[in-house]
Order: C-alpha cells, then structure tokens, then sequence
C-alpha cells in the first residue's frame, strides 16, 4: 500500500531533522511506542502498542535509519511482528526549507501481513494516514522545542488531537 | 475465535459503570450490544481486561419527547429506534436509518449508543446524528458535559471521549416547520456496512424552498462528516433538480475518500454524490 | 410397484433434528477427558523455517502438548493427491510444515491444550523464526518463471496436457470467422456453513481409533488415514457425523484428520479440533483459479467447426486430493451442448504461493460451461444472430444420443431443445426482447442471459476414477419387519435419508417411517466411495434399488415356499405376497381366488400343509427368515443383500437458464428482473430436493457471477479474511426463481437418473454473466470478468 503525504511544521529544518533522528524523540512520536533502543548505528529495536480506538496490538520488531543526507533527506525503514500480524514499511522523508517552517513530503510503502491483513483491509489506509498524522505533528511539537526545555508533553491521543485538530486540517494534504 | 481472558461486570447502575471504568482506564471496556466489540475480541485484536455491560442497565435505554427535544438512551437497540411509533411521526430519519444497519439479529443487540462511540468510519448513526445536529451527553468521573456532534467523532474510530467517559444520552432538536428526511446507503454486500452513507435534513420554507440543509456522510472517510459544502449550496435554492445534483457534486469536498477492495476512492465518490442527490430528492420528497 | 413415495415431495425425515437443533454435529461429541488442539499457521506467503520456540506456550495451564514439524517427520506420511496424471509434480506436503512454509495459512504448530481457550492463548506465545522468500502469486507470472516454490521441480509448471479429438488446426483453417476471448476463473471459497472439525479417540488398550470427521467421504478416508499414521485399516473407524455442507471442499483428506488422529494415539485421550472460519477461508480448499484464452471456429451460417481453450490453471501451493484433476475435467466438457468435431484443450498446471485449489460444486465443470457458454454469446454477436440461434444450429437431436464428443465422451442421453423451448416459453422470449428494445429506447440497460449447458456427473466408470468409481448398498429386513439399508454414500446435506428409504418403501410396499437409511460409519457401512459428483442418487440410488430387488428376489421364493405354490402363481403387491387370482382362477375355474385346503389345482404342488395361510407380509417373511424353521432348500437364513453398482457411463444432466437483469446506469448496480431455469437430471425422486439443489446452486453461482472472490495482495496475504470482506450471497440477493423440468431419463442406470447437485451451479452462472454483458451490449461490451462489481460497470458506462 503506497502512502504520501506533506505536513508543515513549525521549526527550522535542521531542527526537524535532528528531532527525526534522536531515538527520544522518536520514541515519544511513534504512536503507542514503549520502547526504542539503538541497537547499532541507525538500528534500533522497537516495542509498539498500535492501534485505533479498541483495537490494538503490540508490535516487536526494528527500525533503521538509511540514507542520511542531512538535513534534507532520509529514510526510515521499520519492521515489526505481532499477535495481530506483522508490519513492514519504508519511508522516504524529504525536508523542505519553507519560511519559517518546514514542508515534509513524505512517500512510502506498508505492507500489512497476518491477522490485520486479512480483517482490517479497509481501515489499513485510514490508519496509516491517521498514525503518520500523529507522528507528524508530535515531531512539529518536539522540533519547535528549544534546545534544553524540557520535552513537550503529549497525554493521551485524544487530547493531542482534539489541540492540534484545528492544525491539522490545515496541514493534512496527500497528493 | 476466541477472545483473550477478561474478567466481566454487569453493574446496575451508570454509576457504578464509571467507576468500573475508572478502576482500569486502560484495560476497561464498554459493552452495550457487542456487535463491533466481540467481533473484534474474537479476533483478539482488541483485548480488554475487563468488560463493563451496560446493556441491562435498562434506564439507559428509552426514546423520549420532553419540551422540543427528543432524548434517547444511549443502550436503546436499532430495533427499538426502527419501530419506534413515536419516531415514525416525528423524526424518521432515525427509524429509517436504523432499519438499514446490518440485519435482524444485530439490529436487535447493537446500540445507538455502542456504534456512536465505537465510530466505525461506514457506521451508520454517525451521519444521521451529525444530520441532525445531535448533542451527545457524556458522564465520567469528572461529572457529566454534553458534546456536539460534530465536534465528537474526530477521526478514525477515534471520538472526543475522555478516558473513563460514557456516552449516556443522545439529545435532538425535535424537528419543526416543514422538514423532510432521508437516508440512502450503499449496503457492503459481504459486511452490510456503508459503502456511502447520506442523511438527509432539510428544512423548508413555506414556499418549498430550502431553508437549510444538514447532510450527514458515512463511508467516505476516516470518520462521518457533515457535508457543509453541499449543504451551502441547496440553502436559498427551490431545490429543482438542477440544485440538487449541481450541490451534490460538493459531497466529497475536504475528503479524502477511502479506497478499499469493494470500491475505489474514485467510485466511492461517484457513489456518495450519486446517493446525496437521491437522498436529498427523497428528503424533498418526503417533506410535510 | 406402487409408487407412494417416489416422485413426490416427501418431506424430509432428517429436517426435524436439524431444526429442532438436535443433530449432532462433530463439535457437538463430547467424550470425556477430550483434549483441544489450535494451529499455528503461517503468515507468509513463503518463507524458511529457521526455528519454533514453543518453551512458553508449554507453560500456559492446561497445555498437555505441542507439536511442530520435526515432531511427526517420518511418523505421519504425507498428505494424499489420487491425481495420477502423466509426469505430475507432486510436492511432498505434511501435516505440519516441514522446512518451510509456502502459502498463508500453512500449520506450522498444533498445540493441545484440556480447554480450546488454553490452546488458543497458547499459540499466541510460540515464536516462529521465519526468514522470508519471495513470493509468486499470480498464476502466469508462476508459470513463465517467477520464484520457485518447489525447488527440487525446477519451476512452478506442475503439469502440462493437452486433450481433445478432431483436427483443430483444420477447422479454424476452414472457419470463415473465429472468436478469440480471454476468460477468467476467480479463486473462491466453498464457505460451507460449518467448517471442518475432526474429533479422534484412541483406545490404547484395543488398540483401536475411531475418527469423527465433517467429511464427505469416510470410508476413502479411513484408507488414506490409516496409511498415513500407520494404523490397520480395519483398527480404524470413520465416523461422519451430520455433515453441515460440503460443496466439495469436505470431498478431501486434509492434514488435520490425520495430524488429529495421530496425536490421540500418541496421548491415548481423545483429541479434537474445529476450524474456525478464518481457518477455513485460509486452509481450506478453494474453488476454481483458472485464467485463459477461449477460442471458437465457425461458419457464416453458425456451424461450430472447432474449440480451443488454453488455460492455466492455479493450483495453489500443493495438491490436496484432486487438485491437478480438477482442470481436465473442464476439458472433458468443453463440447457443452454442442456438436463440435474438433476440440482441444492445453492446460498448464502452476504452483503458487496459495491455498490449494481443489473440488468446488462443478469441480472443473462450470469453468467449461462458462468459457463455452460465453463463447457462444460472442459468437452470436458476431452473426448478429439470437444467441438462442446459435445453440439451436449445433444442439445434437434428442436421437442422436449417446453422443459422442470431440472430448471422448459419450453423453448417455438429452433433448436439449425441448429444455431450450420449454425455458423461453416460460420466460416469454419473444416478449422479454421486445421490451428490452422498448427498455432500451428509454435508455434503460436491460439484459437478458441465456445458457444452455449440459454437464457431466454421476462419477463414474471406475476406469476413469482414481479410487473407484461404484456405489454399494445393503438392504435388509431385521426380524421386526423394520427395514435398515446401508449405503457407502455420504450425504451431507443433500438428503438420501429421505430419497433412499422413498426408493426402498416402494419396492417393498412398507411405510417409509419404517425404512432406516444409515450412513456414514465405516464401522457399520460396508465400504463405499462417498458423496461427490452429484453421484448419490444416480450412483448409490442404483446400488440401493438393486440390492432392494435381490433382497426381494429371496423373499418371493421364500413367500412362494410358505405359500406352497410355485413362485410365477405368487404376487407381491402393496407389501403382501399373494396367491395370484388370475392364477388361482385359471387353475380352479373359478374367480375364487383361494385354494380351498384339501383341493389341489391340476399340475399343482403337493397337498398344502398350511392352515388356510394365503397372503404373506414381507414382515412375515422376515421374521420367517430369521426364525429360518421354514426356509426353502438351499436358502440361507436371514433377509439382507448387497450390491455394488458399477455404472457403466457417468450420467449427463442438462438445461436452459435464462436471467433477465437491469442495470442502475448511473452506479453500475445490479438488479435481477427474472431467473428462469428448466433442468433435466432425468428421472426425478423426490421433486423437493431436486429444487433445494437448483435454488443452492443457482444462489452459488450468483456469489460466483456477482460477488464472491478469494482476494490474495502480492505478497500472498489473503485480504478477504472472513465473511465482512468474502460476500457470500444473503437471501436479499436472490430473485424469485421460475423452475420447471424436463425429464429425460438416464440410459445409464435403472432409476434413469442423471444426478443434480452441480447442475444449477454449472448452468447459471454463464447464464448471469451473458445477461449482464447483453445489458451493456449498447456500449459495445464483449466480455466482463466475474465477480461482476458495480464499480466495473460503472466504468464501463461511464469510460473510466
């Protein structure tokens, strides 16, 4: 399944690029990320509760960081298994500078495999689209933090995205 | 299909409901018909620790007119909404939409209340309560706050419910004046889901011409909206036919429609304008 | 012989347990101390094997056992194909996977568990260490090269034939136009309404295994079982229980009946498994996967000179049972109802990443009918012919039978013009197209489908079936006078109960409550074939009929005995043995029909010794057989025959279908407006279940034509997982049928059966898609692929 989007965030764009690969901070924005450890340069071992609304499912699996240009591009390539079935996907990111902010275009693949494969076809594109939404506008919010502030704090989805809503149907786009 | 270990409470009261709720605001869940969360059990995708039953809490279940509103309890069935005399005369956009969920046997379990919070994106209750401009009552530890139905479903399966809420009432304007309805769906041949779902209420002035419109959509997107575009478009108009389907054509403006094995994002928009022009024309039809 | 029962709609004596709800299902066995067992299954497509840990579903309470593949390597053999055809690739496929795995839904672990839920929580906790391989999925792609899944083969081409008689070369040289359109099969499930289930019970002490399994064919079952688990056949029982539809897809041994019996013996308890419905889309045999190209030489005047079809067939990741038979049985039928003198067919068989095709109600047939019937339409459009015109010119007379066919059959009997003028007549042909042109003119998209098909069942001549092709029957009269008939038959559905003892209560004159039919319990029925190919009827029916009429043989002579007359002066009717009056009269000289005692008729018998005795119940006579104090001379004791019918032909039913749709021009829905169908299956039992076996399938091939489509993505996930995604029709999809028959009995056994079950299947789904596409016609469509979905029309109408 091919995902795309753009999503504009306020902060500079070596800010948001450091912010994508600093494994906090990714393990605070990956929606229903536990845990995230380097495993190895760029590699790092990841424990993600996923899901929406009542269905979720804990996902094990790695998550590389590839072909680093800072702070323009790179690529995220995770894998995971789970009870629910397994989640493959690679993203390319491209970084914009834009004014102030920066324009993020995203562009890549999932495959879902297992149990959410076979039962959950039609909401696969739904939820994907609504996770990397999510994991966007945390980044906005880590990235616009200054440097030594203490990190942003995110709370339940909810409320995140009952604060950010008005954002984000300004800034959701998809090709 | 067989769900993971939960323990189960039926309390009696909503009360105590809430603080079962409360107890375990991670691993606590809602019960009221079952039909979206025991599927989703049984395929252990979803696996509460505990379920909390409110469906024989029968205070919660009632269809009621009091002053100019028309309140409905949160547990009362599809079946009780589609054979509700009362609603029949009064507003029948919700027995007719109620007749169109699934079939017999879920229709007779499942919830108005259950599949309002559950927001399923093909549900169909989310379009015919932001039609009507619904306001949902919600009670939690906190006390009780009302929602307004556009403000409460805010995305994929995912509504303005705070941990430990429960959806408790659902309130609406009883409908005045000149009024037509009318919902048309789509039915998923395998899932009975909606394809497209679209309520309808219109309201007319004297002279039949639109007043206003409220235009509820399921099954496009990630979760049910209100159609503003299409219904900017019929208010002022003498709802011809030609204002009809020119503001039809506006029903997937904001969206990004699903694509899905059924029906492609393309088709599926196609649909949703095809089933807002009948719909509305139904409503017009239907209009006293 | 009266006929009380036979060629009414006598009710059927299973529907009062079945609707009370106190049938016995094999989930609804329950034996004490039974152990529940939950599969691991793949969730790759394709993929090595590297390691299972299954330390920590060992220590879920209640947890007795888990296997995996090393567990049962050269303990249970591998899982049986009876497709014998020249040079097959036959993967060695286990119970459990071996060192891979190569379609989703692949057992990989079985755990065994005191409750199904601790089983269950169990298989979330093993670990499979899978390190995946690519994966190849579609069938084309497979055979022209693609990742091998069987690497010891080379490719993914399991085989190649090519079948047919005439020289097709000559004919589409002399045609004066030819057809040329490529067709596809779907993959789909046969979605019986319970899945399977497998319940085994080893007794250590005896020694002995009994199996309860949702099957349709016990006895082959308990062979094959027995040779894989290395038990002796005869230590072995197979039980069915009620069978809560098949539709083919039970007409197997699958690697859990095996798996299941095994692990009983290995824990001496009792050990069962239930499919759920996810498993059973999974890892339960699909139905059809073919994709190929159908061609048709013809003259100007509609004269079929010759038929091609090339196909690949998509068999999935290994052979169940008759996977890599199932596509040459599309090539015996490609004649359909036609004369045809030059046919051929080229098969390539494939592996892919996927489920294993096998027998789907038409098992082969409804992909011939369906290519050749679309054939015809497009033919038809070509000439700018009716397509009932068409099928007229090359319909065989009803005289011209046994018609022998550029396939190599010999079709045993058929008038298929009479079904033809019989469905049109009812449909009010002439009418229906008048008002599609008015439809038209109104820009209405009506359509109107005909199909005349004739298909092939009843199997079979054991020459041509892999593990015989006869039916065997036991008749007997126990000494109460009840009668008992056992039949190697398997109904599962169907409703032999009901037929069988209707066959059977007329020929012995007694009342059907009094005829028993049992089936189903390789421990009680002498061996048999089972229920597959719409044979029962033509195929057990006859070995019933027979064996009834052997039976009866012994009891006139022993009747005649009692009576002391000779046995041609003794009559059999309504139950009874009687002296003849006819008999008696000419005798005597008077129409007095008793011999008074003492007076003799001239040429008699000696002296009768009876008291005045001169009617005898076949009640009588069997309990005179059993108490055997007044047998004849050489006759032994007790009242029971057996027969195995061996039929010399299968049997070839056919019909005309037609389905008048509507098509929603602005969203591509469609509508039925009518659906006609005239079937002959020749002689016909019991009216009532020949249409129960119309409407099913009828309602089958709708899913097929309209709806259902088992969905893998490229990476062989199976994304139609369950029955929100899988559409199987619902009683809102199905229009009021028109049904009438025509009766055209079989020459090929003695009820002049033909055989049902498939038939309705087989005939209407061309019958639905012709209609559509002649809905359409106005916008120039020659074809639309099946399952038909609103969107495709859509886009059709509207040039997306």
């Amino acid at each position: 399944m091919k995902l795309e989007g753009t999503h504009e965030l306020e902060a500079p764009r070596e800010r948001v690029y450091q912010s994508l690969v600093n494994p906090e901070v990714l393990q605070r924005c990956i929606p229903g990320c536990e845990k995230l450890e380097r495993t190895g340069e760029n590699i790092f071992a990841a424990t993600i509760r996923a899901g929406v609304g009542s269905i979720k499912g804990v996902f094990n699996g790695t998550a590389r960081l590839e072909d680093l240009r800072e702070p323009e591009h790179l690529r995220i390539v995770v894998d995971g298994k789970g009870p629910p079935g397994f989640l493959k996907g690679v993203g390319n990111l491209d970084l914009e500078q834009a004014d102030a902010g920066t324009k993020v275009n995203y562009s890549g693949d999932v495959q879902v495999g297992g149990t959410i494969a076979s039962v959950g076809q039609r909401m696969i594109q739904g939820t994907a689209k609504m996770m990397a939404t999510q994991f966007f506008t945390c980044l906005g919010a880590e990235a616009k933090t200054e440097v030594g502030e203490p990190p942003p704090k995110h709370g339940f989805f909810r409320t995140a995205l009952r604060w950010f809503s008005g954002w984000l149907r300004r800034f959701f786009r998809t090709h | 299909m067989i769900p993971a270990q939960f323990d189960y409470q039926a309390p009696a009261t909503l009360e105590e409901a809430v603080s079962l709720l409360a107890s375990d605001l991670d691993g606590a869940k809602i019960l009221a018909g079952g039909h979206s969360l025991i599927p989703a059990m049984k395929l252990r995708l979803a696996q509460p620790q505990l379920l909390v039953d409110i469906a024989r809490i029968k205070s919660l279940a009632y269809i009621r007119e009091e002053g100019d509103k028309i309140l409905i309890g949160a547990t009362t069935t599809h079946y009780q909404l589609e054979s509700s005399d009362l609603l029949k005369q009064i507003c029948p956009l919700l027995p007719e939409c109620a007749k169109s969920i699934g079939d017999v046997q879920v229709r007779n379990k499942g919830t108005i209340g259950g599949s309002v919070a559950h927001s399923d994106p093909a549900g169909d209750w989310p379009a015919a309560v932001l039609a009507l401009g619904a306001e949902l009552v919600l009670v939690g530890p906190n006390g009780e706050r009302t929602e307004k139905a556009e403000d409460f479903f805010v995305d994929l399966l995912t509504t303005s419910l705070l941990p430990g809420e429960i959806l408790r009432e659902i309130r609406i304007q009883k409908p005045a004046g000149k009024f037509g309805q009318a919902y048309q769906k789509v039915p998923h041949p395998a899932s009975g889901f909606a394809v497209v779902g679209v309520a309808v209420h219109l309201v007319l002035n004297d002279d039949g011409s639109c007043q206003s419109a409220a235009i509820g959509v399921t099954g496009v997107g990630a979760k049910a909206f209100r159609a503003q575009a299409v219904e900017a478009a019929l208010a002022g108009t003498s709802l011809d036919d030609n204002a009809i389907a020119t503001a039809a054509t506006h029903i997937c403006d904001g969206v990004d429609p699903n694509g899905d094995l059924y029906a492609s994002s393309e088709y599926r928009c196609h649909l949703a304008q095809v089933h807002a022009r009948r719909a509305i024309q139904a409503a017009k039809a239907n209009a006293k | 012989m009266t006929n009380n029962y036979v060629g009414q709609r006598v009710k059927r004596t299973e529907d009062p347990r079945l609707i009370k709800g106190l049938a016995h299902y094999v989930d609804d066995i329950t034996l004490p101390g039974t152990l529940h067992v939950s599969f691991v299954r793949s969730i790759y497509a394709h993929a090595k094997i590297n390691g299972i840990e299954t330390e920590a579903a060992q220590t879920v309470p209640g947890v007795v056992a888990v296997y995996t593949g090393q567990d049962i390597a050269g303990k249970i053999g591998p899982v049986p194909c009876a497709s014998a055809l020249p040079e097959l690739k036959v993967p060695d496929h286990r119970a459990l996977a071996q060192d891979k795995v190569y379609f989703v839904g692949h057992p990989i672990a079985a755990v065994v568990a005191t409750d199904r839920y601790a089983a269950r929580d169990a298989i979330d906790l093993i670990m499979v260490d899978y390190e995946e391989l690519p994966v190849v999925t579609d069938v084309e792609q497979a055979a022209a090269g693609g990742p091998v899944i069987h690497e010891a083969f080379g490719s993914n081409i399991a085989y190649k034939m090519t079948s047919g008689e005439g020289d097709i070369d000559a004919a589409f040289a002399a045609a004066d136009r030819t057809v040329k359109q490529r067709m596809l099969h779907r993959r789909l499930a046969p979605i019986a309404m319970e899945p399977r289930g497998v319940l085994a019970r080893y007794f250590p002490g005896e020694e002995e295994l009994t199996l309860w399994s949702s099957t349709q064919i016990p006895h082959l079952m308990r062979t094959q079982v027995a040779l894989m688990i290395g038990i002796p056949e005869n230590k072995l029982r197979v039980i069915t229980p009620e069978v809560g539809g098949g539709f083919g897809s039970k007409l197997n041994v699958y690697g859990e009946e095996a798996l299941i019996s095994w692990i009983s013996m290995q824990l001496g308890k009792p050990v069962k498994w239930i499919e759920t419905r996810r498993e059973n889309i999974q890892a339960t045999i699909h139905g059809r996967g073919q994709v190929g190209d159908i061609e048709v030489a013809f003259k100007n005047d509609g004269t079929l000179l010759g038929l091609r079809y090339s196909v690949f067939a998509d068999l999935g990741a290994y052979h169940q049972l008759l996977t890599p038979a199932i596509p040459t049985l599309t090539g015996l039928m490609l004649s359909g109802a036609y004369k045809i003198p030059a046919i051929q067919m080229n098969i390539t068989g494939c592996f892919t990443n996927k489920m294993a095709t096998d027998a789907y109600r038409g098992a082969g047939r409804p992909e011939a009918t369906y290519v050749v019937e679309r054939a015809l339409d497009l033919v038809a459009a070509e000439l700018k012919v009716d397509p009932t015109e068409v099928r007229r010119k090359n319909f065989p007379a009803s005289n011209e039978f046994p018609f022998h066919t550029a396939t190599g059959l010999d079709y045993d009997s058929g008038d298929y013009e009479t079904a033809l003028n019989k469905a049109q007549e009812i449909a009010g042909y002439a009418k229906l197209r008048e008002e599609q042109k008015k439809a038209r003119d109104e820009g209405r998209l009506v359509g109107i489908g005909v199909s005349t098909y004739v298909e092939i069942c009843a199997l079979g001549p054991s020459q041509a079936m892999p593990a015989g092709g006869w039916e065997s029957a036991t008749v007997r009269i126990e000494p109460t006078g009840k009668v008992t008939v056992l039949t190697g038959a398997s109904p599962h559905g169907q409703g032999q109960e009901t037929s069988f003892a209707q066959i059977v209560a007329d020929e012995l004159g007694v009342g059907i409550n009094d005829v028993t039919v049992i089936h189903g319990d390789t421990g009680v029925v002498q061996y048999g074939i089972g229920t597959f190919g719409s044979r029962a009827t033509a195929v057990g029916g006859t070995a019933v009929l027979v064996a009834v009429q052997k039976l009866k043989e012994k009891a006139h002579k022993i009747a005649s005995h009692m009576l002391q007359s000779d046995a041609t002066r003794v009559s059999f009717e309504g139950g009874k043995y009687a002296l003849q009056k006819a008999a008696a009269a000419a005798v005597t000289g008077t129409s007095d029909p008793v011999v008074p005692v003492g007076e003799a008729p001239a040429g008699a018998l000696p002296e009768p010794q009876t008291e005045g005795k001169t009617s005898l119940s076949i009640q009588d006579i069997a309990l005179a057989a059993h108490l055997a104090k007044e047998l004849p001379p050489d006759t032994e004791p007790g009242l029971s025959a057996t027969y195995f019918f061996e039929p010399k032909n299968f049997t070839f039913p056919f019909g005309t279908h037609i389905a008048v749709v509507e098509v929603d021009r602005e969203t591509g829905d469609i509508k039925f407006l009518r659906y006609v169908a005239v079937d002959d299956c020749g002689r016909v039992i019991n009216p009532m279940l020949v249409d129960g076996q119309v409407h099913g399938g009828i309602v089958q091939s709708i899913g097929q034509a309209l709806y259902e489509e088992v969905v893998y993505d490229e990476q062989g996930q199976l994304l139609t997982g369950t029955l929100m995604d899988y559409a199987v029709p619902r009683a809102k999809h199905i229009p009021q049928f028109e049904l009438d028959r025509t009766e055209t009995p079989s020459p090929v056994n003695p009820l002049g059966v033909k055989g049902v079950g498939e038939a309705g299947t087989i005939g209407a789904t061309p019958a639905i898609v012709n209609a559509v596409v002649d809905a359409l016609a106005p916008f120039g469509v020659k074809h639309l692929d099946m399952p038909i979905k609103p969107e495709n029309v859509w886009r059709i109408i509207n040039g997306h």
